[in-house]
C-alpha cells in the first residue's frame, strides 16, 4: 500500500521534474534569444542583459542553469509575456479558476447526465434502449466540439436570441476578483445587483457548458455502460442472484460498486479531455481562461508565455491524473495485474 | 471423377473471414463503411469530378446560398462562400486534404508506435520500467493538447500539425502493442516455438503480430477518428493548415466572418467533419464487437 | 435521449428565459472596439485603435473639428489668433476645466497654460523630463516634421499660449485639433516623476475629457468611469466600457444579442444584415481615408518604376471594390478623397491593363515566374476591410502575369513591427485622416521624413516631391496649393510607389436605444453625451 503510494508521488515528482526541463528546453529551441524567452524581457542595455545572465546563471553551464531555473519557477517567477509585459505566473493563476471553473461545471452535468444513463443502457444490455443510447452517444463523441459550439451559437444566441454567446459575464457588472471562480465571487462580492448578476453569470456558462459537456457525456456513457455490462456478466452477479438477493440488493451493493471503482481513473480522465476541449471552447464563447490566452500567446509568439501556459496546462493535467490514481487505489486497493487486467 | 465424401463437411471460417461474417452482421457498423467508403471514394476521386477548383473565384456569384434554398442556383449545389468559390468543391477538396492527411499520419504513427511498442513488450527490467513509467504519464495528457504544445515550438502550418499528431498519437500504439506482446509472449504456443529454438524475431513477425492485426486495426480506427478530430481543431484553430487551404476545420474558421449571413457556410464543412467521424467510429466500434463476440466464441 | 440529456442540462445550469436584456443594469455602455490600445496616450501612436479608445473619452484637444461641419472650433482653447505673417499662434485657455479626480491622483489646481506648454513641449523637445519615456517616439508630429516646424512654445500668463513657427504652415491649426495633439496635466506628471515612475503618466492617465480611467486589462476590456465635473457638462452613461473583440463577426453577433451597445468597424458582408435588422442602426459617413497597395521601392526589383507600372497594371480594382468593400468605397484614383478640397476632377485613373502590364515586366527584365510577397495586414479597418481577401484575389491577378505571389500576414503587433524593418515587397494597409487638410495625406504617406517614422510603406523618398509638398503647406490660398499638389499627382502617377485602391465610407454600428452618438469626421469616436434607454 505504501510502496504503491510512494510510486506514484514519485511518478508525480518525476514528471513534473520532466515537465520542467521540457519547458527550460524550450527556451533553447524557441527562436530568437533564449534570454528573451526566458524571461519576457528583450533586453535593451548590455548591463540589462548581463544582469539577466546573472539572474538564469546562463554562463555558468547547462545544469546549474537548470537549477536556478528550477529553483525561479518553484518561487514563482515565470518571467513576464512579452506581449503584455505582465507576469507569466500571475496571469495564469489569474486565468485558471476560470477554466476549471468551465471544465468542472461541464464534468459534473456530464456525470450527472452519463451515469444513469450509462447505467441504464449497460442493465439493458442489447435491447431498444441499450441501442439508442449507444447510437446517440457515438453520434455524441463525433461532434467537433467547435462545430457544436458554432451551432449552438448560432441557434440559441443569434437566431433565438435566448442566450449571451461570449464572456463569463456582462462587463457591466464589476465582480471584485476574489477566487477567479465568478459565482463564488458574485455570492462573495457587495454589489447591489446580485441576483441579477448571478443570473446573468449562469446565463453565460449555459452555452459552453453545454457544448463542452456533451462530447464527455457521450464518453462516460459509453464508459460505463462497457463496465456495467462486464460487471453483470461475472460471475459473482449470478452468485449474488442465486443468494436469492433482489435486483436493487444486487444493483447497489455489488453491480455499482465493482462498475465504478475500476473506471475511476478513466473518469477522470475525462477530466483532461475536458480540459483540452474547453481550450477550443473557449476561444469561440471569449471565455477568459487559460485556453484562451495559451492560443492567443501562440499567435504572438510570446514564448515566455507559451512555456509558463504549457508547463502550467501540462503539470495540472498530470498531477490531477496521478492522484485520482492515488486515491482510486487507496478506496480500492486491488494489485495492479487485476487492476490492469480489468480497467 | 469427383471423389465421394464420407466426412460431413465443417466449415471453419479463418479468423479474418469470422470477425467480416460478424460484422456483416451489425447493420449500423455496414452503414458506417458505406458512409465511410463513400468518404474515401469522395477523397480520391472526388477532386477529379467536382466542377471548379477549390481556390477558384466566381465574383459574380458571393454567398450564393445551397441549391435547395430558393435563392440558390443548381451550378453551385452548396452555395459559394464570400470569395465566391464554389463550397461542394471544397467540402470535397476538404475531405481530401482533412481525411488524407489524418490516415497518412496514423499509418505513420501506427509504425512507429508498434516498432517501439514490440520492442517495449520484450524488453524486460529497469529499461521497460522507465518506459512504462513514462508512458503513463503521456498517456494521461489528452493528444490535443500535446499536439498543441508540439505546434507552438514547430510553428503553424499543415506540415507542422501532422507531425504534432503524429506524434502525439505514437504513445497510444505503443501502449497497445506492448500490452499484447507481453500477453502473446507468455502464451503456451510461443513458448512452445521458443523451445524449438525461433528466435524473438521471428516470433514476432511470424507468430504474435498476424495475432495482433485485427486488434491494432481497430486501435487504428480510433486513432483516425481522433486524428480527424485534432487535425481540423487545429486548422480551426489556425495553428493547423492556413486560411486558403480547404482543409474543413481552416474552412469552418474562415466562414465565421460570414457565420450570420451564411450559416450554410458553417453548417456544411463541418457536418463533413462529423459524418466521416461518425463513419469511421460506427465502424470502428462495430469491428471491435466483432472482434469480441469471436474471441468470446 | 438527446434533446432529454439537452433539457437536462439547462435544467441544471440555469434555466433558459427568452428575456434578454430585462435584468441588465443600463448605467453603462458597452463599445466593441478591434483592438488593445498600445498606450493611452495618443501622442505615443499613430494607430486609430490607440486614438478611438482615449482621445475623446479621456482628454481634449485645445481645438475641435466640428463633427458636422469639419470646421474648427473652441475646445480648451476659447479663442485664438494668428499673426499676419501666419508665424506666431496665440491661443486664450478656457478657466475651471478640471482634471480627472481618481483614486490615484487628486488635483489641486484646474487646467492652465502649463499644462499646454508641458503636453506640447514633452513631444517637442528632445531634452524635455518627459520625451524620453514610454520609448520617446512621437510618430504622428514625427511623420509631420512638426519639430522642426515649431520655434517655441511661451507661457504669456496663466490663461495664454504663444506658439511661434520657424516658417507658415497653413495645415498648423487642423494639426493641433487632431486625436493626438491631447494636453496632459502637468501637476500629474511632476506627481508620477516624484514617486519615480514616469510612465504611469502614459498608463494611468490623467485628462480632461468627459470619461475617466478606472481599469484596464490588455486584451480584455477597458472601464472609464464619467467624468462629473466635466467642462462641457455631462449627460452620459456613468460607465462606458470598451469590451476589446478583434474578430469582426464577434463583434457583429455581440451587437445581435444585445451585449455590445455599439460596435468599431462592421465588416462590409454584415451591413445588409445590421440594415434589415430593426433593432440595429448603421450610420454612414464618407470617409476621409484611402486603401492602398504600396510596392516597398527600397527592394529590387521594384526600385524600378516600370515594375510598379506594370503591376498596377496588372489589378482591376473593380473587382476588389465589389468584392473586397461590397460597393461601399469609391475607386481611388489618388491619394485624396472626393471629399477633400484639394481633389483634382483632371486626374487620370490606372486602368487594368494586362497585356500593357505584361510589356512593362518584359522591358524591365522580369522573367515569368518571378515570385514576390504580398504582405495583407491582419486586422480591419474601413479603408480595407479585409486585407487578406484582397491579397488573394491580387495574387490571381498577378498569376495572369507570371508573376507568383504569396501572402504574408503577422499579428498586428509584429506585422508593424517587421513593416518597419522593410522586409516586405509590397504591401496591402492604408491610411485615415487625422485632419481634413491635403498635407495630412501627401506628407506622412509618401515624404522622405515619413520613411523613419513609418508611416511610408513605401520606402519611398523623392525631393522633387517633398519640395512640392513643402511649398503646398507654406502657402495659405488653396488655389495655389491645389497647382501644386496637382504637380505631385503627376509625380505619383509616374512613379506609382503606391497603387491607391480605394476610398472606404465610415460605418458606425450600434442598438436603435443609444443616442448621442458622434462619429468624427477625422477619426476618433466619441462618447460624450451617449445615452443610452432601457429597452
Amino acid at each position: 500500500m505504501l510502496i504503491a503510494i510512494g510510486r506514484r508521488l514519485n511518478l508525480l515528482i518525476i514528471t513534473l521534474f520532466i515537465l520542467c526541463l521540457g519547458s527550460y528546453v524550450l527556451a533553447f529551441l524557441f527562436p530568437g534569444d533564449t534570454l528573451t524567452n526566458l524571461s519576457g524581457t528583450p533586453p535593451l542595455s548590455a548591463d540589462q542583459s548581463h544582469q539577466l545572465q546573472l539572474m538564469y546563471a546562463l554562463s555558468e553551464g547547462w545544469f546549474s542553469g537548470f537549477w536556478t531555473y528550477l529553483k525561479l519557477t518553484l518561487s514563482g517567477d515565470w518571467g513576464v509575456s512579452l506581449n503584455s509585459q505582465t507576469p507569466v505566473f500571475d496571469d495564469i493563476l489569474y486565468l485558471l479558476p476560470a477554466s476549471l471553473e468551465l471544465s468542472l461545471y461541464a464534468m459534473v452535468i456530464s456525470l450527472l447526465v452519463g451515469l444513469p444513463l450509462g447505467v441504464l443502457a449497460g442493465l439493458k444490455h442489447r435491447t431498444y434502449t441499450d441501442l439508442g443510447i449507444l447510437s446517440v452517444s457515438l453520434a455524441g463523441f463525433s461532434f467537433p466540439v467547435f462545430w457544436l459550439s458554432l451551432l449552438l451559437i448560432l441557434i440559441f444566441a443569434l437566431q433565438l436570441g435566448y442566450l449571451p454567446m461570449s464572456g463569463r459575464i456582462s462587463l457591466l457588472y464589476d465582480i471584485p476578483y476574489h477566487t477567479g471562480f465568478i459565482l463564488i465571487d458574485i455570492l462573495q462580492s457587495d454589489v447591489a445587483v446580485k441576483d441579477a448578476a448571478l443570473k446573468d453569470a449562469l446565463r453565460h456558462l449555459v452555452l459552453p457548458t453545454l457544448s463542452l459537456s456533451i462530447v464527455t457525456t457521450a464518453l462516460v456513457i459509453r464508459l460505463i455502460r462497457r463496465s456495467v455490462v462486464t460487471v453483470y456478466s461475472s460471475d459473482f452477479i449470478k452468485a449474488a442472484y442465486t443468494k436469492g438477493l433482489s435486483h436493487s440488493q444486487v444493483f447497489w451493493r455489488h453491480g455499482m460498486k465493482n462498475a465504478l471503482l475500476p473506471i475511476m481513473p478513466q473518469l477522470a480522465m475525462q477530466f483532461t479531455v475536458l480540459l483540452t476541449n474547453a481550450m477550443i471552447v473557449e476561444v469561440i464563447f471569449s471565455w477568459p481562461g487559460i485556453g484562451e490566452w495559451l492560443i492567443q500567446a501562440i499567435y504572438q509568439r510570446d514564448y515566455p508565455a507559451i512555456r509558463g501556459g504549457m508547463l502550467a496546462v501540462s503539470a495540472i493535467v498530470v498531477t490531477f491524473t496521478i492522484s485520482v490514481d492515488l486515491i482510486v487505489r487507496i478506496l480500492y486497493p486491488l494489485n495492479k495485474r487485476q487492476f490492469y487486467a480489468q480497467a | 471423377m469427383p471423389r465421394p465424401s464420407f466426412y460431413q463437411e465443417e466449415y471453419y471460417p479463418s479468423p479474418m473471414r469470422h470477425t467480416w461474417t460478424e460484422f456483416q452482421n451489425n447493420h449500423v457498423a455496414l452503414a458506417g463503411l458505406w458512409c465511410l467508403a463513400f468518404f474515401i471514394l469522395a477523397a480520391f476521386i472526388g477532386p477529379m469530378l467536382v466542377p471548379y477548383g477549390p481556390l477558384q473565384q466566381n465574383t459574380d456569384m458571393l454567398l450564393l446560398p445551397p441549391a435547395w434554398d430558393i435563392n440558390g442556383e443548381i451550378s453551385h449545389l452548396f452555395g459559394t462562400d464570400s470569395l465566391g468559390r464554389d463550397l461542394l468543391s471544397r467540402v470535397i477538396h476538404g475531405c481530401r486534404i482533412t481525411l488524407g492527411s489524418s490516415v497518412v499520419l496514423v499509418l505513420i504513427a501506427m509504425l512507429v508506435g508498434c516498432s517501439i511498442g514490440a520492442y517495449a513488450g520484450m524488453s524486460r527490467g529497469l529499461r521497460a520500467s522507465v518506459i512504462n513509467h513514462l508512458l503513463d504519464a503521456i498517456m494521461a495528457i489528452p493528444t490535443l493538447l500535446i499536439a498543441i504544445i508540439i505546434v507552438a515550438i514547430l510553428g503553424t502550418g499543415l506540415l507542422n500539425s501532422m507531425w504534432a499528431i503524429t506524434l502525439a498519437l505514437i504513445p497510444q500504439f505503443i501502449h497497445q502493442t506492448r500490452d499484447l506482446v507481453r500477453r502473446e509472449f507468455q502464451k503456451e504456443y510461443i513458448v512452445a516455438a521458443r523451445l524449438d529454438g525461433a528466435s524473438n524475431q521471428r516470433l514476432l513477425m511470424r507468430d504474435v503480430l498476424p495475432n495482433m492485426v485485427e486488434v491494432l486495426v481497430v486501435q487504428a480506427t480510433m486513432a483516425l477518428s481522433v486524428a480527424i478530430l485534432d487535425i481540423s481543431a487545429l486548422g480551426f484553430l489556425n495553428l493547423g493548415a492556413q486560411s486558403p487551404s480547404p482543409e474543413l476545420g481552416a474552412m469552418l474558421s474562415e466562414s465565421l466572418d460570414t457565420a450570420y449571413a451564411a450559416p450554410w457556410s458553417v453548417a456544411l464543412p463541418g457536418a463533413a467533419i462529423f459524418l466521416m467521424v461518425l463513419s469511421i467510429n460506427l465502424v470502428g466500434d462495430g469491428l471491435r464487437t466483432a472482434l469480441k463476440k469471436r474471441l468470446l466464441q | 435521449m438527446r434533446c432529454l440529456a439537452i433539457l437536462l442540462s439547462l435544467a441544471i445550469v440555469g434555466g433558459c428565459q427568452p428575456q434578454v436584456e430585462s435584468n441588465i443594469p443600463v448605467e453603462g455602455l458597452v463599445y466593441c472596439s478591434e483592438g488593445s490600445p498600445i498606450t493611452f496616450n495618443p501622442q505615443l501612436d499613430i494607430s486609430g485603435t490607440t486614438a478611438d479608445a482615449t482621445s475623446h473619452q479621456l482628454y481634449n484637444r485645445l481645438i475641435d473639428f466640428d463633427p458636422q461641419t469639419g470646421k474648427l472650433i473652441p475646445s480648451l482653447a476659447s479663442s485664438w489668433s494668428v499673426s499676419r505673417d501666419g508665424l506666431t499662434y496665440a491661443f486664450q485657455l478656457r478657466k475651471h476645466v478640471n482634471f480627472h479626480h481618481t483614486a490615484y491622483f487628486k488635483p489641486t489646481r484646474s487646467f492652465d497654460a502649463k499644462d499646454v506648454v508641458f503636453s506640447i513641449n514633452r513631444w517637442r523637445d528632445p531634452n524635455h523630463p518627459f520625451h524620453q519615456v514610454s520609448g520617446g517616439r512621437y510618430p504622428y508630429f514625427d511623420s509631420l516634421g512638426l519639430r522642426q516646424i515649431i520655434k517655441e512654445v511661451n507661457l504669456v500668463n496663466g490663461y495664454r499660449v504663444e506658439i511661434k513657427l520657424h516658417y507658415p504652415d497653413s495645415s498648423f491649426l487642423a494639426t493641433l485639433a487632431t486625436d493626438f495633439a491631447i494636453i496632459l496635466s502637468e501637476e500629474y506628471a511632476n506627481q508620477v516623476m516624484a514617486e519615480d515612475k514616469p510612465e504611469l503618466l502614459d498608463l494611468r492617465p490623467i485628462g480632461t475629457g468627459p470619461f475617466k480611467f478606472y481599469r484596464y486589462r490588455k486584451d480584455a476590456y477597458i472601464r472609464y468611469l464619467r467624468h462629473d465635473g466635466y467642462w462641457e457638462g455631462n449627460d452620459s452613461v456613468p460607465k462606458l466600457i470598451y469590451d476589446i473583440t478583434p474578430r469582426s463577426s464577434l463583434r457583429l453577433a455581440k451587437l445581435i444579442t444585445g451585449e455590445c451597445d455599439v460596435i468599431a468597424y462592421p465588416a462590409q458582408t454584415e451591413l445588409q444584415v445590421i440594415e434589415e435588422r430593426a433593432d440595429l442602426k448603421l450610420e454612414e459617413r464618407p470617409g476621409l481615408n484611402v486603401g492602398f497597395w504600396a510596392f516597398n521601392t527600397a527592394r529590387p526589383p521594384f526600385d524600378d518604376p516600370r515594375v510598379r507600372q506594370a503591376l498596377a497594371l496588372a489589378v482591376d480594382r473593380k473587382t476588389l471594390l465589389d468584392t473586397v468593400y461590397f460597393d461601399t468605397a469609391v475607386l481611388a484614383r489618388g491619394l485624396l478623397p472626393p471629399s477633400s478640397w484639394a481633389f483634382d476632377e483632371t486626374l487620370q485613373d490606372t486602368s487594368y491593363n494586362p497585356v500593357q502590364a505584361k510589356k512593362l515586366l518584359q522591358e524591365a527584365g522580369i522573367e515569368p515566374g518571378f515570385s514576390m510577397t504580398i504582405w495583407a495586414m491582419p486586422i480591419e479597418r474601413a479603408y480595407n476591410p479585409n486585407a487578406t481577401k484582397m491579397a488573394e484575389l491580387i495574387q490571381h491577378y498577378l498569376a495572369e502575369v507570371g508573376i507568383r505571389a504569396s501572402v504574408i500576414s503577422h499579428e498586428w503587433g509584429s506585422f508593424r513591427r517587421l513593416l518597419l524593418q522593410g522586409q516586405h515587397d509590397s504591401v496591402l494597409i492604408g491610411w485615415s485622416a487625422d485632419n481634413g487638410d491635403p498635407d495630412n495625406f501627401y506628407r506622412p504617406l509618401l515624404s522622405c521624413s515619413a520613411i523613419a517614422s513609418g508611416s511610408n510603406r513605401a520606402n519611398w523618398c523623392s525631393p522633387e516631391y517633398d519640395l512640392l509638398i513643402n511649398q503646398a503647406v507654406r502657402n495659405a490660398d488653396e488655389s495655389v496649393r491645389l497647382g501644386y499638389y496637382q504637380q505631385a499627382n503627376q509625380i505619383l502617377a509616374e512613379q506609382m510607389p503606391l497603387l491607391p485602391i480605394a476610398h472606404a465610407y465610415r460605418f458606425q454600428a450600434y442598438r436603435t436605444n443609444i443616442s448621442g452618438l458622434q462619429i468624427n469626421p477625422f477619426g476618433g469616436i466619441s462618447f460624450a453625451n451617449v445615452a443610452k434607454e432601457p429597452n
